[in-house]
């Protein structure tokens, strides 16, 4: 594969969320607004690309009995280093995510990136696929959050944009609006991939 | 034998870095987050008892279990103009801690979200700001409640609760209203 593809994959091919069908805890939970859905793709990007670099560097001095409890140990690092920088130098952003940033730990596509690839690859192309997959997975979050806020609650980007008259469909952001919304996505990129 | 003590010491190895890394991360974030949280603190004070804004706000029964804030209108008066209480509820998904405001017939000036992380999009909306208002909607319809009317709609009291969050919601209103009970006992106690 060539070394644009290992970025480019991440966006379309290989989107975690909408091919891979990885992640979805965190993409069902999130996306109810356009806000929620990037400031977590953007947590989740920094995670992805920081574990990426460390497993891939250390990829050949780790026994492969124990890589799953060392990619975590790595993986919980990251994300605990995220959540101390965000609360110090961003914390509107912070009190804005809560409880969402601890939980990108268990989010599968990390896990999933470092096992499937960085423990396989060099360090230039572990960056390329995190940062194509960092990517994938914030562009589908905010899709998500894109139609689940504007139906849902009448909002972009918290500012209300169908008018007083429009009365919110609640559904939209409880968890069968996620279900819905992601289920509409999925059978869309399969038509088109059923067309190629 | 000597093949999981190599695994267990490569292992610890590991963590023992990973400690270390987010132990100094933590020491150069610490001082900014302490610096927020005070200031939010402070702020969340001011909000709650406006009346001691110029003024002074001093803790009192430092070290019991139910400390507040007494406020003045300036620093050189003995007469308080009424009293900052900081208490918690339980929420679905959190702790809920705010700060209560209270005059001195008992009537709520306001109440302030300190910290909480309740589902966003539900129970979040405790702190929610609605498009061209200046202040949570939520909040706001505490001020000049009395205990007795601090519960929410559903159990008979005079608190809208959120649509799609009442443990929110009865959280907070439950928080505020034990606080309140809290100090008329304090209060009762103190002026035989």
């Amino acid at each position: 594969m060539s070394t644009i593809t290992e970025f480019t994959k991440g966006l379309y091919k290989e989107n975690p969320v909408f091919r891979l069908a990885l992640g979805l805890c965190p993409t069902l939970a999130v996306s109810t607004s356009i806000e929620n859905g990037l400031g977590m793709g953007v947590a989740a990007l920094f995670v992805l690309l920081g574990s990426n670099i460390i497993v891939s560097l250390i990829r050949k001095a780790v026994p492969p009995k124990i890589r799953i409890p060392v990619y975590i140990v790595i993986i919980a690092t990251f994300v605990t280093i995220a959540e101390m920088l965000m609360q110090a130098f961003s914390p509107q952003l912070y009190k804005s995510l809560g409880i969402f940033v601890p939980l990108i730990v268990v989010n599968c596509i990390i896990l999933g990136r470092a096992e499937a690839f960085a423990g396989k690859n060099t360090v230039g192309r572990s960056i390329l696929d995190a940062l194509g997959m960092g990517l994938g997975f914030t562009l589908a979050l905010v899709l998500l959050g894109f139609f689940r806020e504007l139906l849902g609650s009448g909002k972009l980007l918290g500012i209300p944009v169908l008018g007083t008259s429009y009365q919110p469909v609640l559904l939209m952001i409880l968890p069968p609006g996620a279900f819905l919304t992601l289920g509409l996505f999925l059978g869309f990129f399969n038509w088109l991939e059923s067309r190629k | 034998m000597s093949n999981i003590l190599k695994l267990a010491a490569i292992l610890g190895l590991i963590t023992v870095i990973a400690a270390c890394s987010l132990a100094l991360v933590n020491q150069a974030t610490k001082p900014q987050i302490e610096a927020y949280k005070a200031q939010q603190q402070i702020q969340a004070r001011q909000e709650v008892l406006p009346a001691a804004k110029e003024g002074v706000y001093v803790l009192t029964d430092e070290g019991s279990d139910f400390p507040y804030y007494m406020g003045y209108a300036h620093a050189d008066t003995t007469e308080p103009v009424g009293v900052v209480l900081l208490t918690s509820g339980k929420g679905y998904s959190s702790t809920i801690e705010m700060a209560v405001g209270v005059d001195l017939s008992g009537a709520l000036t306001g109440i302030s979200i300190v910290s909480q992380q309740e589902t966003p999009g539900l129970g979040a909306k405790i702190t929610e700001v609605r498009y061209g208002e200046s202040e949570p909607w939520f909040q706001a319809q505490f001020k000049g409640k009395t205990l007795s009317q601090l519960s929410v709609d559903k159990d008979g009291g005079a608190i809208d609760s959120i649509t799609g969050a009442t443990i929110s919601s009865r959280a907070v209103t439950d928080g505020v209203r034990s606080a309140l009970k809290r100090l008329e006992a304090k209060q009762r106690t103190a002026k035989p």
